[in-house]
């Protein structure tokens, strides 16, 4: 019924335009829309004509404007233009009974969500407490399955059909569980893991391909640090070692000082002993003497040297102890004895001694500096 | 009449494509760039992406963040079919674009938490331009939305094999993981040790038959070294277009931080909002009690009050 040009015509075939059906569709709203208003009566059975007169001409007239407006309408009432809405129609029936079940169970979870989440305007009456606790979502839920899928299918390698070498990615067959992602190290570990199980499997399936896989040893190009920025890593590794060893020097040290400590307080406490312990024997001595005074006439006895006898057998006499001689160890660093006077100036020694003089200088033998001018030339 | 010869050769072109897809190679060339208004850490987080991609295209800051469907025309002039362009806002939040270009799909994604290569201190090293092994979590194959950005990631950081500045070898990884709802991203290089010699001196006696079939009877041990950069991903959005056409998906769960930092200051502010009511309160309390000098009600006189007493 519609006569165009060729091309307008092939491009509505193109388009998947069926004026026919086009034309019946609009016959039949119009029917509908008359029926209704005679439903809703008052209307009268000729206005109801004339209405389906303006349509008709109205659909001429842009049936004659052309395949530009319809576009424009295609576009704007979906979402997809022409060649998409082909590759969806592939797709749907490719995966029919797939992603209708997968469209089911989305819308399903969505509504599930949707009853979950809580608009802003019913927070607002609950306790503080019970706010922490809810997550609000203002957003309505954009989860587009079909269209995703769709995009997926336009723009997806087919890995399963391309050698391993081509596209290099390895999914783990388990999904990788991290129970808590605060936790810096159980979390680096198991990316670390998933990693390493990947290397893994791809290095067997490449080195079965036939790629090479290790670099070997004489084999120079550039890197992505370069030496710089390794030297650099080098040097803060260094560091950090040896800061790690000061510090523990540091510690053993302040140990030492403290047990050190305790060492010259049972030294002391020691030494306390001693004195109480020797001026008790002098005391039993005495007591033991004081009956007896006339008749000794031992020339030891009469010195006392029954109290050094005494006293020996438990005390060391100073001169034998050993220890830290400090007034030598001091003498030695900053030098004692002899005389300081006249120490820097000459003497017979020192005017004797000619390696300072050369005949050559006294005789003025040395080169002369050359002129300002004449240095100035040679630069 | 232009339009119209060009949707018909469009379409032609189409349907010769059809059966020439079944050969399809890896052919991918990225063009990175970013917005302006990045933060040094941001750049270098680029370069290093981009040493690390030897098919990619760095190119210079767009000027603008209103219309990056521009993008397009230029990954076009660069003869690019991915673009990973880093948006940044207010000089502090980074968001990464990636997008087939000239179709789509497009992925928006919040970037945090990221080190570049030169502050991390890694030891680790690798070539540069070397294909990486990309190794992804099973839990990408979950969900469409997911499986989208699995396939952009393959094609943007997958390193095709006749890239022109690729090396031969393989010494890198790279990790993708799903966690928290983000994307975690790790490096590492691909260290292969053989196994030592004290360890293996008993058996190297026993199988002297082993190393003549193959040589490969002793099995090299592979530990992985970090190299860097680290960052994490919140996919926000994805477009249907190449940074355009309707929105596909929508994470509902990802927060703004322009919200978080408004919340942290409301809630400063509360505290403040808080004092001050307790003020008020306070003042109207001694006006009841009729403490105030001016305003609120009197104070009740007692029989037994001095001047009651004493009148």
């Amino acid at each position: 019924m519609v006569t165009k040009s060729k091309l307008k015509m092939a491009l509505a075939a193109d388009k998947g335009v069926d004026y026919k059906k086009l034309h019946l569709k609009k016959k039949e709203k119009i029917a509908r829309k008359g029926k209704a208003k005679k439903h809703g009566g008052e209307v009268e059975p000729t206005n109801g004509k004339k209405v389906e007169e303006e349509w008709e001409d109205v659909e001429e007239e842009s049936n004659d404007e052309g395949v530009e407006l319809d576009e424009e309408e295609s576009g704007s009432e979906e979402e997809v233009d022409g060649p998409m809405k082909i590759d969806f129609a592939g797709i749907d029936e490719s995966d029919s009974d797939s992603s209708a079940g997968e469209n089911d169970q989305n819308n399903e979870e969505s509504d599930d969500e949707d009853e979950e989440d809580i608009p802003m305007s019913d927070l607002e009456d609950l306790d503080e407490e019970e706010k922490e606790d809810i997550i609000p979502h203002q957003r309505l839920t954009i989860n587009n399955t079909v269209a995703l899928t769709a995009a997926l299918k336009r723009i997806a390698l087919p890995i399963s059909k391309l050698p391993f070498s081509e596209h290099q990615s390895v999914t783990t067959s388990e999904p990788v569980s991290i129970p808590d992602v605060s936790d810096d190290l159980n979390r680096e570990l198991a990316f670390y893991a998933q990693s390493l199980s990947a290397v893994q499997e791809a290095r067997k399936s490449l080195k079965a391909e036939g790629v090479p896989f290790t670099r070997p040893t004489d084999y120079f190009a550039e890197m992505v640090k370069a030496d710089e920025h390794m030297a650099k890593i080098k040097a803060k590794l260094i560091d950090e070692a040896a800061s790690k060893k000061a510090s523990a020097e540091a510690r053993k040290q302040r140990e030492l000082k403290k047990f050190g400590k305790q060492v010259q307080v049972a030294k002391i406490q020691e030494r306390d002993k001693e004195r109480k312990q020797t001026m008790e024997k002098i005391k039993v001595l005495k007591r033991k003497r004081q009956g007896a005074d006339t008749e000794t006439t031992n020339e030891a006895d009469m010195f006392d040297v029954a109290v050094d006898d005494e006293i020996k057998d438990s005390k060391a006499s100073r001169k034998d102890r050993q220890g830290p001689n400090k007034r030598q160890k001091k003498d030695e660093k900053f030098g004692f004895g002899g005389k300081k006077r006249f120490k820097k100036s000459g003497d017979a020694m020192s005017s004797g001694d000619l390696r300072g003089f050369s005949s050559k200088k006294m005789k003025g033998g040395a080169k002369q500096r050359p002129g300002k001018a004449r240095r100035a030339g040679k630069r | 009449m232009a339009s119209v010869y060009k949707s018909l050769s469009k379409t032609n072109g189409h349907e010769k494509e059809g059966p020439a897809n079944g050969v399809k190679k890896n052919k991918q060339r990225v063009l990175i760039l970013s917005s302006r208004g990045i933060t040094y850490r941001h750049r270098h987080l680029l370069n290093d992406i981009a040493s690390l991609l030897p098919h990619s295209r760095k190119d210079a800051k767009l000027d603008t963040k209103s219309k990056l469907y521009q993008l397009n025309e230029l990954a076009e002039l660069y003869n690019c079919n991915n673009v990973f362009f880093f948006e940044a806002r207010k000089g502090k939040d980074l968001y990464l674009w990636m997008s087939k270009a000239p179709n789509g799909p497009t992925v928006k994604m919040h970037m945090q938490n990221l080190h570049t290569m030169e502050e991390l201190h890694f030891t680790g090293n690798c070539l540069k331009g070397s294909r990486p092994i990309l190794s992804f979590d099973a839990s990408f194959d979950k969900e469409p939305h997911l499986r989208v950005i699995k396939e952009l990631f393959l094609h943007i950081f997958g390193v095709p094999k006749g890239a022109r500045k690729a090396k031969p070898f393989i010494d890198h990884v790279m990790g993708f993981t799903l966690a928290d709802g983000k994307i975690w991203i790790r490096n590492y290089q691909i260290n292969e040790t053989e196994p030592s010699k004290a360890a293996t001196s008993d058996p190297a006696k026993a199988a002297p038959k082993e190393k003549g079939k193959g040589g490969k009877g002793r099995e090299t041990e592979v530990s992985l070294v970090e190299i860097g950069p680290r960052f994490v991903l919140t996919p926000i959005v994805i477009q249907e277009g190449s940074f355009g056409g309707p929105i596909i998906y929508e994470n509902k769960e990802f927060v703004s931080p322009n919200q978080v930092r408004s919340e942290i200051r409301l809630k400063k502010a509360g505290r403040y909002n808080a004092r001050a009511e307790q003020g008020i309160e306070r003042l109207a309390k001694k006006g009841e009690l009729g403490l105030r000098t001016s305003g609120g009600g009197k104070m009740k006189r007692d029989e037994l009050d001095t001047a009651e007493l004493f009148a």
